[in-house]
């Protein structure tokens, strides 16, 4: 009897381990039928022809989790990479970041307060409806509520001019705001998705691309969009992204054949990516800006000299091989390269230990003594950016205690101004204003220097605003050098787009910054 | 003994509670401010604001407590802040992927760990013994992080037998699974060789040798029987811990469990998915436990005794 029962308890062990192999439970979607799929003129990137042999499936390797789909109520950079497969936004960039057409023609500026916006007049939903102004006013007057609303900066409404037409009302002429129509969470939505009642209507999307299944925490997959209504589909049957957190098995698995892209490779493992003769390794400037910055409300980091003396004892070269074998640019401008009015050949700040001790002494630290905290995030490549700058700093008479948190707490210790010294980094690649404006102006909420100019209130206001681009790249450079030199961070390096995937894939373009298109992308066979 | 069920039953709501309270307030005292985790780097502090006010954070601590609990009380576990989800039915779809992958490696454990820990306390003081117990310190040594790896290095990179990680049907489980269980497999050995040789010092066990039973016999039915309870112990212990999640393992095959949820939860100050996740654990601790405890009397009628006595 009691054998009986062991085995049977044994038995349920192997029955519920292997009928758990069957797959957990997921939410389901699929694009509903008909609608018209003609060929729209104005549909983005380029008319692909006859469909070239590739592999069904395109699987893509990702170093963080998917979390949410939900356009607007979102804003992790591998969410909108897989939201650009299944929605469209007005405008679209080109490989050199350049806003080109997408569901709008055109747009202009009337007056200072409005801009007329011409729409494509025969796109229209995986669903099949019709994409409308109706559409458009529908999604930014939502998104004007949302936790984006922060992207669209001097907006105040959007008005119905006739089915393919709308004004967007604004505070004031902006220079940044038509990029801001690139963003995807702005991407357009169906008003009518939304009033059906349906579940999670912010999947109804009018890309190539159609939302497939999502198995929280193994996968996402898009499959194609049977109702695009643009002459440029996807290739790709199939397009899936597949989470690998630990960097090494996302490199096992490439190298292995389970993916065809391996984002993120750690640089420590590239040298086996590059000897094996399936996978290319391809490298491109970024935009990602790393940097070390001051709080200059607490002494003594309000002292601007003591800062530059800082400046001058940090060896970039040194950071950069620390933190990425060398893959980067180091760089003296705070503005991230590729965006307007990028200038940096001001003086600035090199390595100089002779110069930095002469900046201590004259801000009145001539024999250094000062001890101070570094705080960090728990990830890399900070720790071993902090080591170097430590090490630095110990040379001029500073001494540096390295405390490390997670990425959430050092925010907030960051914004309520607990830290002295910090590193941290900014990604744009299209708008200088959220820069500018975000890290260095009076009271803007990540402003972590609690760095205070009138001077950078008043020049971030003219290059946002100024309508002569020789004057705007004026004061863009006159911006650059005053805050280069006011100091409230010390721009260390640029770190390169590194990715890897199978020798056979083709991918028109990446994009520097890491927001790549993947829509277009196939694995030729 | 149905009564003893029905105690314990019972018993586990105060633990429930004391666990979410714990929890709550752990959430709550680690820095790092929701709102700030979830809104665009660039948001205003106006946006910022209406993302605390629409969370709830505003509240006190002890309001945001009590809402939780009506919540839980009416079986709503409350809603991510970072998926917008139900929190109860994340966790139910990480929940068969943790008890496939814990079942599993247990089950790996246990049909390596309990025979090789007769077989070394069988041969006691020999180069067996000292071969098994090298294996034993071995796996209790060996990082899980590091073994994954080395057995995806080999199996998968190598001689491309298995995949390297996902969730891919069975042969996806085999990597994760060994990993998580050696660990356990190199405990189980040690106290099963312990509890045999116990148990192989008894008269009885002279006494069932002197009435010409086998050796077969008299190790298994004698020995082991009468071994089993700390056996037992530790492979109920071992499950329960693989039960909340082998977070390592899970991270380096890439395993969708709950550990996974928990810890990455934990990152985004996701307070609502960590305590129903929290909770739902400390939930199947208890019944996991409560059937240990249950099989204990199957094994040992004195042990029913005591448990019917109690009820």
């Amino acid at each position: 009897m009691k054998k009986k029962l062991l085995a049977a308890l044994l038995c349920v062990a192997m029955t519920v381990s292997l009928t758990a192999c069957g797959g957990s439970s997921a939410s389901t979607d699929t694009a509903a039928d008909a609608g018209t799929t003609e060929a729209g003129a104005e549909a983005g990137t380029t008319a692909t022809g006859d469909v070239p042999a590739h592999k069904e499936e395109l699987i893509i390797g990702t170093a963080v989790d998917i979390n949410s789909l939900d356009l607007q109520n979102q804003s992790d950079q591998i969410n909108n990479i897989c939201l650009k497969l299944t929605h469209q936004t007005l405008f679209d960039l080109d490989a050199d970041t350049n806003r080109i057409p997408c569901l709008a023609t055109e747009a202009t500026w009337i007056d200072d307060n409005t801009i007329e916006i011409k729409l494509v007049e025969n796109a229209c939903f995986s669903d099949g409806t019709p994409l409308t102004a109706e559409d458009v006013k529908f999604t930014f007057d939502m998104a004007l509520e949302s936790p984006v609303a922060g992207n669209l900066t001097g907006l105040i409404s959007t008005d119905v001019v006739d089915d393919y037409t709308v004004h967007m009302n604004m505070e004031s002429y902006s220079n940044d705001f038509m990029m801001s129509l690139t963003y995807i969470p702005f991407g357009i939505q169906s008003k009518a998705a939304y009033e059906s009642g349906m579940e999670e209507p912010f999947k109804i999307g009018s890309g190539q691309y159609v939302f497939d299944e999502w198995l929280e925490g193994e996968q996402v997959s898009f499959v194609k969009n049977e109702n695009y209504w643009g002459s440029d589909p996807g290739v790709s049957d199939r397009i899936t992204f597949k989470p690998y957190l630990e960097a090494s098995s996302r490199v096992i698995a490439l190298q292995n054949g389970e993916i065809d892209v391996c984002i993120d490779p750690p640089a420590n493992e590239l040298q086996y990516l590059e000897e094996d003769e399936n996978i290319t390794v391809y490298e491109q400037a970024g935009t990602r800006l790393f940097y070390f910055a001051f709080n200059c409300e607490k002494a003594p980091w309000d002292n601007q000299t003591l800062r530059q003396a800082v400046a001058c004892a940090i060896d970039r070269d040194a950071v950069l091989q620390a933190a990425v074998y060398g893959k980067g640019t180091p760089q003296t401008t705070i503005l991230n390269r590729g965006l307007f009015g990028f200038y940096d050949d001001m003086e600035g700040f090199d390595y100089d230990v002779e110069r930095a001790k002469s900046l201590m002494a004259e801000a009145g630290y001539a024999d250094g003594g000062i001890t101070t905290t570094l705080t960090i995030a728990n990830s890399s490549p900070y720790t071993n950016i902090a080591q170097v700058i430590q090490a630095n700093l110990k040379e001029i008479g500073i001494d540096v205690e390295i405390t490390t948190m997670e990425d959430a707490t050092l925010k907030s210790t960051c914004k309520e101004g607990g830290q002295e010294l910090f590193l941290w980094r900014w990604n744009e690649d299209i708008r200088p204003d959220c820069v500018y404006r975000d890290l260095f102006n009076t009271g803007s909420g990540s402003n972590y220097h609690h760095f205070s100019d009138p001077k950078v209130d008043e020049l971030t206001d003219k290059v946002l605003t100024d309508k002569d681009e020789a004057q705007r790249t004026e004061d863009s450079k006159e911006l650059q050098t005053y805050l280069v030199d006011a100091c409230p961070q010390v721009p260390l390096y640029i770190s390169n787009l590194v990715i890897a995937y199978n020798k056979n894939l083709v991918m028109p373009y990446f994009r520097g910054g890491g927001d790549h298109y993947w829509k277009n992308a196939y694995v030729a066979e | 003994m149905i009564r003893y069920i029905i105690k314990r039953i019972i018993l586990m709501v105060p633990a429930i509670i004391a666990t979410s309270f714990i929890i709550y307030f752990a959430m709550n005292m680690t820095g790092g401010d929701p709102a700030l985790t979830l809104a665009p780097e660039n948001a205003t502090e106006q946006q910022i604001e209406e993302i605390r006010e629409e969370l709830g954070l505003n509240d006190p601590i002890y309001v945001r407590y009590g809402k939780y609990m009506l919540g839980m009380l009416k079986g709503d576990l409350g809603t991510s802040y970072v998926t917008k989800r139900d929190v109860f039915k994340t966790f139910m779809e990480r929940l068969p992927n943790t008890i496939e992958l814990a079942f599993t490696a247990v089950l790996i454990a246990t049909l390596i760990a309990v025979p090789l820990g007769i077989y070394t306390a069988i041969h006691q003081n020999t180069w067996k013994d000292t071969g098994g117990m090298v294996f034993a310190l071995f796996g209790v040594s060996m990082p899980n992080f590091w073994l994954g790896l080395m057995l995806i290095i080999i199996f998968s990179l190598n001689l491309k037998w298995l995949p390297s990680g996902g969730k891919e049907g069975i042969r996806s489980l085999i990597l994760p699974a060994l990993t998580v269980g050696m660990g356990f497999a190199a405990l189980i050995t040690r106290t099963t060789r312990s509890a045999m040789l116990d148990v192989i010092r008894q008269d009885y066990m002279t006494t069932a040798r002197a009435k010409g039973a086998s050796e077969k016999t008299v190790i298994f039915q004698h020995g082991l029987k009468n071994a089993l309870i700390p056996i037992i112990t530790v492979i109920g212990m071992q499950l329960s811990n693989a039960l909340t999640g082998s977070v390592l393992a899970e991270t380096v095959f890439s395993w969708p469990g709950v550990g996974r949820l928990i810890v990455d939860s934990i990152s985004k100050r996701d307070t609502p998915m960590v305590t129903g996740a929290i909770i739902m654990s400390c939930v199947l601790m208890c019944v996991v436990n409560l059937v240990i405890d249950l099989i204990y009397a199957f094994f040992d009628p004195r042990i029913k005794a005591q448990y019917s006595r109690k009820g």
